[in-house]
């Protein structure tokens, strides 16, 4: 109780005066191996564990021991090894970005959330976030805040019907609205608890804190250019609906630079490691992403990765990007990133396919048979080679 | 296609509502010759087949035995140059991959990938095969594919889709992989085979 107490004086002396400046506090001292008090935290862990039964079945878990264990490095690193060894993380193949802890320290991270992160560092602020809220037991307070309030208003409802007059009933609409607010009020402060002992973490590891609000400023980026991309007017990354569960994006860059260490500054942020332990699963993430028809947010993506360079298959997955939008524009900057992809990795097969396909579209059918002859014999037994046969001319004839 | 996030509350007063209307799931029957998704294409069943009410989109309809989320036949018929395959959730915010007059029919299956993908939000889908095939007799396409579903199941579909005079005319058969699909793929291969324009 005192830990929380003095862990909430923190949250306002930081939250309230955000203009000072101050570094996040390091966290509070550990006791490991928590077991559940009380009835309702021990049915509450008894259903996640039920929940991790059947995600540990799951055919949407990426089954790679490197990765995972790659991830819980990371973690144990942020915040400290006799912390991490509560956790079992679980990637989900989900491209939305995302990322959830469950009070029984059950955390998933989604392929969407890795492909967004670019450094070890991030990885360790998102870790660590998730982490925060399973150290302070956010969840198991949450549903008492939530069973509370909603015990208030059905109280409130049952005892505003045996007074049926006008303002009673303007009284109890009032009370409803002032309830849920308070509900989701609760609900932002926690996630803002979350990213100060996030930071708390990162301040006391090896890690580079400052990498934590570049999350947020990438995420921004993105729904800007997708909302450009759309038509659509730019986002408001200050407003604060009245359900919203998280503080808005630039509050949080805004808070999670100013509370990070200064002169951890200069640490590295581990950004070439990440880029090596994630390298295999990038390409198939990017993937996932860019067959989600979100035109602005895949080629952000694709530009942000190309920053350190541009390799074969990012060349490629541009392409595909531009195929699939298919307006004769497209069509002749994806044969060009084809190409790209082609000089870079004459191997890469399905840019053969892509590339005669794009040709094809844009009435070049001399050269989109080649392209699509060089893909039938780098792979004869191509899922698709019979109706890419079908699309040749006849051996013999011109075309 | 299933609607997956139909909100079950409506799901429930919508049926309340229409259980006594004219307009519900209808029978159709075996060796009755019937129009499908609002357009030329039609198919004679050889069995009985349960026609769901909810229109995944403007030219499409959906045809089940056990319900949706068990088999899940969906006929696209005469979709035009420019539109879905399903109706957007958004138009402007969360659009769809569009079927276009410069659409080939190798391309088919990864416009119903892509559907699949933005409309569910999923990142597990596969296409396990595409093969040429005559449908609505003309070169048409064949193609099968496997997706887990944010409900953690995997199913396995069979698709058959043809251009006819720059419209887009497709059956699809998604199923659980286990029991479902094997058990009802014969019936829908029997379908297609019965398929018309006119």
């Amino acid at each position: 109780m005192i830990a929380r107490a003095a862990m909430t004086a923190c949250l306002m002396s930081a939250f309230a005066g955000a203009a000072s400046a101050q570094v996040a506090p390091v966290p509070p001292p550990y006791v490991s191996a928590y077991q559940p008090q009380g009835i309702d935290e021990i049915g509450l862990w008894r259903e996640y564990d039920e929940s991790e039964r059947r995600l540990a079945a799951s055919a949407l878990v990426v089954r790679d021991a490197k990765l995972t264990g790659y991830l819980k490095q990371v973690l144990c690193r942020t915040v400290g090894d006799d912390r991490c060894n509560a956790v079992r993380v679980y990637v989900i193949r989900e491209p939305i970005p995302n990322a959830s802890m469950a009070p029984n320290g059950t955390m998933r991270v989604h392929s969407g959330m890795l492909l967004r992160i670019r450094s070890e560092a991030e990885l360790g602020a998102l870790l660590g976030h998730e982490f925060g809220h399973y150290e302070q037991r956010h969840g198991l307070n949450k549903f008492k805040a939530r069973r509370t309030g909603t015990d208030i208003i059905a109280w409130a409802g049952l005892l505003a019907s045996m007074a049926s007059t006008y303002d009673t009933a303007r009284t109890y609409h009032d009370l409803k609205v002032s309830v849920y607010g308070d509900l989701f009020r609760y609900s932002r402060n926690l996630e803002r608890e979350a990213d100060l002992l996030s930071i708390g973490y990162l301040n006391s590891s090896t890690l580079k804190p400052q990498a934590a609000s570049r999350v947020w400023v990438n995420m921004m980026a993105e729904a800007e250019a997708s909302a450009r991309a759309k038509g659509l007017k730019k986002p408001n990354f200050e407003a604060i609906a009245f359900s919203a569960s998280h503080p808005p994006d630039a509050e949080r860059a805004a808070y999670l630079s100013a509370l990070a260490e200064p002169t951890a500054v200069t640490r590295d942020d581990g950004a070439a490691q990440y880029a090596e332990a994630l390298k295999d699963w990038l390409p198939i993430f990017l993937d996932d992403q860019i067959k989600l028809n979100d035109f602005g947010a895949s080629e952000f993506i694709i530009l942000s990765l190309a920053d350190s360079g541009w390799t074969a298959p990012l060349w490629l997955g541009r392409a595909e990007l531009y195929r699939a939008r298919g307006h004769p524009r497209d069509l002749v900057n994806a044969a060009d990133f084809y190409r790209s992809a082609l000089d870079l990795d004459p191997a890469l097969v399905t840019a053969y396919r892509g590339l005669g396909l794009a040709l094809m579209k844009m009435d070049q059918a001399s050269e989109a048979t080649v392209a699509l002859r060089r893909y039938l014999e780098l792979r004869p037994d191509a899922s698709d080679a019979g109706m890419i046969r079908m699309m040749l001319p006849k051996e013999g004839t011109s075309n | 296609m299933k609607l997956r996030n139909a909100p079950v509350g409506l799901v429930i007063a919508a049926s309340l509502v229409i259980a006594s209307h004219a307009d519900a799931h209808k029978l159709r029957e075996k060796g009755v010759k019937v129009a499908v998704a609002d357009s030329a294409l039609s198919v004679t069943p050889t069995r009985d087949w349960n026609r769901l009410t909810g229109k995944p989109g403007k030219n499409a309809e959906t045809w089940t035995l056990d319900g949706g989320q068990l088999n899940d036949i969906t006929f696209y018929g005469a979709v035009p140059s420019g539109s879905p395959l399903v109706k957007e959730r958004s138009k402007k915010k969360e659009p769809l991959p569009k079927f276009t007059s410069k659409t080939l029919l190798v391309e088919i299956p990864e416009l119903l990938e892509g559907t699949y993908r933005a409309y569910k939000g999923i990142g597990l889908f596969r296409v396990v095969s595409i093969e040429p095939a005559s449908f609505l007799d003309q070169d048409g396409v064949r193609f099968t594919y496997e997706f887990t579903d944010t409900d953690g199941l995997t199913r396995k579909g069979e698709a058959t889709a043809a251009i006819v005079k720059g419209e887009l005319y497709m059956i699809t058969f998604d199923a659980p992989r286990l029991h479902y699909f094997d058990r009802s793929i014969g019936d829908f291969r029997a379908l297609v085979a019965s398929a018309k324009i006119g």
